[in-house]
């Protein structure tokens, strides 16, 4: 389903995160005449129009209609990239408290974490921050109760279906488990971020001693 | 030449109106001018492309210290004296070396200093606007402060003036329907509310609530964006919203009156009226005409612009 939302731009409903992205990055690569961008969300994406183009909308989503009905889905696609993750302690400082809410140990929460192979789904709230999914059912919990007001940066955090990744130091709401040493977001490379939509993202547990030796930077970034 | 922040005032930042468009799909916000249409307006008038840097001022603005003479404009909601005299809002006026211009609080939120050749800081992301959350763009990636100094970059184009006085703009904020949203646009329009305490660059926070907030998908938002999160309290979003929201989104206010929202100040009383996406292009189409309007501030004008602002 294709609707305006406002007059400079359309709202395309989709099937879920795969056809989502598969369609931002088939605008992306194969741009369409009066279209400014095209940003991906879990089930839609939202198509900008340059303004003088909006007077084109109806046109623009017909052939935005003939673009999904013959859209590829990108399902793995993107690249593997791999976080280390000292998990609990001092950087994890709710793992103990959603290990209790999920009724399992602390050691069976990071076990089944670090074992769960996770998509970029869409980017969003921050410069690189990429919501990973899908989360199995055990290891969905709510957000906190109480937001904090600071989330140092590299924080891995749940909440329902997503994980993700803090890429600065900003308020939120995740519980989090844990903490990884690499940079996610700089403004001064090209791309800024070292995740986007369809990368695979894979965790390597690394134990507390391990932090200050790991690189800030991933090497394939 | 360069400018000394005398005194930072509430939030001040260097923005351009474009902001960053490119990175959305990383999480990038897209940024610049929270009022984009006035501070495209001060730049014309002082000769710079739509793009160019300037300051944006919130509330109580900012004192800035000339070490050249300099063509300024100034636009917005704030007002400004220059050496403690009046500086006429929506007009371009050279000033002395020298000269202190001091913005103090008006009848908007917001005020836009834009000096005649932009504020020269390095473009990050494509764009010379301040990522104020995390830290990148503008003057070091911050709002400004006492001891700062800006490098304004060589003049492009002339000084521009004004021949029709601007009307105040008065009545309701316009909306379109947000996605799938007709049953609770009506749930907005027509009644009052009151800005929040926390009106930001993110958005404006108002106080009433109308029920029938929750989450959905999280989609991408538009400038204007109308969210109901679930606690009923429409939330208008702004230029440094996030790129992507999971609440629900009942209407967005069209793009002519985005403006008017971010001069809001909290405290303010704020209504809604419906509109449709016809007359919210008609609207943008004026607007932009306006813009479009503006006359060279001739040399037969040579007293405004030989205007020092000195004291007498």
């Amino acid at each position: 389903m294709i609707q305006p939302f406002g007059e400079h731009a359309l709202l395309v409903e989709l099937e879920g995160p795969d056809a989502a992205r598969s369609l931002a990055a088939s605008l992306e690569r194969d741009p369409v005449d009066g279209v400014e961008a095209a940003i991906p969300g879990l089930g839609s994406v939202l198509v900008e129009l340059t303004p003088p183009a909006g007077d084109r909308a109806g046109e623009l989503g017909a052939q935005l209609a003939d673009r999904v009905a013959s859209l590829t889905l990108h399902e793995g696609g993107g690249r593997v990239r791999t976080i280390p993750v000292v998990y609990g302690g001092a950087h994890g400082p709710d793992l103990d408290r959603t290990a209790a809410v999920l009724g399992i140990s602390a050691d069976e929460l990071v076990a089944r974490h670090a074992a769960t192979e996770l998509q970029v789904l869409f980017c969003g709230f921050a410069p690189g921050f990429a919501y990973l999914g899908e989360l199995p059912q055990g290891l969905r919990v709510p957000r906190l109760d109480t937001p904090r007001t600071r989330t140092p940066s590299g924080s891995v955090a749940v909440a329902g279906p997503m994980s993700g990744i803090y890429p600065a130091e900003l308020p939120g709401g995740w519980p989090v488990i844990g903490r990884t040493p690499l940079l996610l977001f700089d403004a001064r490379r090209d791309p800024p971020a070292y995740l986007a939509p369809g990368d695979t993202v894979r965790w390597e547990p690394i134990d507390h001693d391990g932090w200050s030796d790991r690189p800030r930077t991933a090497d394939d970034w | 030449m360069s400018i000394e922040v005398l005194d930072g005032g509430a939030l001040t930042s260097v923005q351009d109106p474009l902001g960053r468009r490119a990175w959305r799909h990383l999480g990038v916000p897209v940024g610049g001018a929270a009022d984009p249409w006035s501070a495209r307006l001060a730049n014309r008038l002082a000769g710079n492309p739509d793009g160019a840097a300037l300051l944006e001022m919130t509330l109580t603005g900012a004192s800035l210290q000339f070490q050249r003479a300099a063509t300024v404009s100034l636009a917005g909601g704030l007002e400004a004296t220059v050496d403690g005299l009046p500086f006429p809002v929506e007009s371009a006026r050279r000033i002395r070396a020298g000269a202190v211009i001091r913005l103090t609080d008006g009848p908007g939120a917001r005020g836009y200093l834009a000096v005649s050749g932009g504020i020269d800081v390095p473009t990050v992301l494509g764009s010379r606007s301040t990522e104020l959350r995390t830290g990148f763009g503008g003057h070091e990636g911050r709002a400004l402060r006492r001891g700062d100094r800006l490098v304004v970059g060589p003049a492009k184009g002339p000084a521009m003036r004004r021949s029709d006085a601007r009307g105040t703009p008065a009545g309701p904020i316009r909306v379109v329907p947000g996605p799938g949203a007709d049953d609770r646009l009506a749930s907005i329009v027509g009644r009052a509310f009151t800005v929040g305490a926390s009106a930001d660059r993110v958005g404006v926070r108002l106080e009433d609530s109308v029920g029938g907030g929750g989450e959905v998908d999280s989609m991408g938002l538009p400038l204007g964006a109308v969210q109901l999160p679930p606690d009923g309290r429409p939330i208008v979003m702004l230029a440094d919203r996030p790129v992507t929201g999971g609440y629900r989104v009942t209407a967005v206010v069209i793009g002519a009156d985005i403006g008017r929202v971010a001069q809001l100040r909290p405290g303010d009383a704020v209504e809604f009226a419906s509109a449709s996406i016809g007359e919210a292009r008609t609207a943008w189409r004026r607007a932009e005409q306006e813009l479009a309007a503006l006359e060279p501030l001739a040399e037969r004008e040579g007293d405004e612009l030989g205007w020092t602002g000195s004291h007498s």
